[in-house]
């Protein structure tokens, strides 16, 4: 894949994400020195009545608006490919998806910029506050997952892939709706008669028999 | 709880506490995995809780101290 620097808007400052990983990060510094230095002025006989204010602050106030950064930042971050890549079992889909040689869905949709950005995660949550509540509880069964050894090689998706998955971008375009090879099966697609990846696919690479690591 | 020496041990524990969320949510913030996510939201923020119920307990024995309340 050709490498190109795209040039960003005049006046481009950062993304949200950036900035309040910025600010959490000064955030959390600012709060170890001031729970460090509270922790100092605390030596003293019956240091309180000078120092209360400044506890609530340093124990309670910066703490709090950490919290509230570090759970945006760190929600935003969960549905990144990086974020699925981290795990090593993800790696042979992460190396696939990238790879601009790849003709796998994954691949197509990713290198044609199909799908802007978090890609697995668009793909693989459903849409609405539901979908989103969903894939995480999901993750969360993962992370689990992973960390105690509980999977088994190779990965396989959990149940069978919805229509609704692509239809949510397909679904309403009308390339798509017109489309001689569709007009057919529309009803059967729409309905989940018929999957999508009966004719298109294969979604991710053969996986090959391997050892757990 | 009316001595200031017990106050201030609340405090300490409330502070070691917020340390430890900071120190969790600083590894969430410049490498946010899902694992550092997840022990951010089940063990830090739990842990940050027990550090302002301490925190509210303390105000409170304070102000009783006072008279206030």
């Amino acid at each position: 894949m050709s490498e190109v620097s795209v040039p960003l808007p005049h006046g481009w400052i950062g993304t949200t994400s950036q900035w309040i990983e910025g600010f959490g990060v000064g955030l959390v510094v600012l709060d170890l020195i001031l729970l460090a230095l509270v922790w100092y002025w605390m030596r003293g006989r019956d240091p309180l009545p000078r120092l209360w204010g400044w506890v609530l602050v340093a124990a309670g106030l910066v703490p709090l608006l950490v919290g509230f950064m570090t759970f945006a930042h760190g929600l935003e971050s969960s549905a990144t490919v990086s974020a699925c890549g981290s795990c090593h079992v993800m790696t042979p889909f992460v190396r696939d998806l990238k790879d601009p040689k790849s003709e796998t869905l994954a691949a197509t949709h990713y290198k044609n910029r199909f799908i802007l950005r978090n890609q697995c995660y668009e793909c693989h949550s459903d849409y609405g506050l539901g979908g989103t509540i969903t894939a995480k509880l999901e993750g969360l069964g993962h992370v689990w997952r992973y960390t105690t050894g509980r999977y088994t090689m190779p990965i396989k998706i959990a149940k069978p892939y919805a229509n609704s998955g692509c239809l949510e971008c397909h679904g309403e375009s009308q390339r798509f709706l017109n489309s001689p090879s569709k007009k057919d099966i529309l009803p059967d697609l729409m309905s989940g008669k018929t999957s999508c990846l009966d004719c298109h696919g294969p979604a991710h690479p053969e996986q090959k028999k391997e050892a757990r690591l | 709880m009316t001595e200031p020496g017990q106050r201030i041990y609340l405090l300490r524990v409330a502070i070691v506490l917020a340390l430890v969320f900071n120190v969790m949510a600083l590894v969430v913030l410049i490498r946010p995995t899902p694992i550092a996510f997840t022990l951010f939201m089940f063990l830090a923020q739990p842990l940050m809780a027990v550090a302002l119920f301490l925190l509210v307990i303390a105000v409170v024995a304070e102000l009783r101290a006072r008279q206030v309340l």
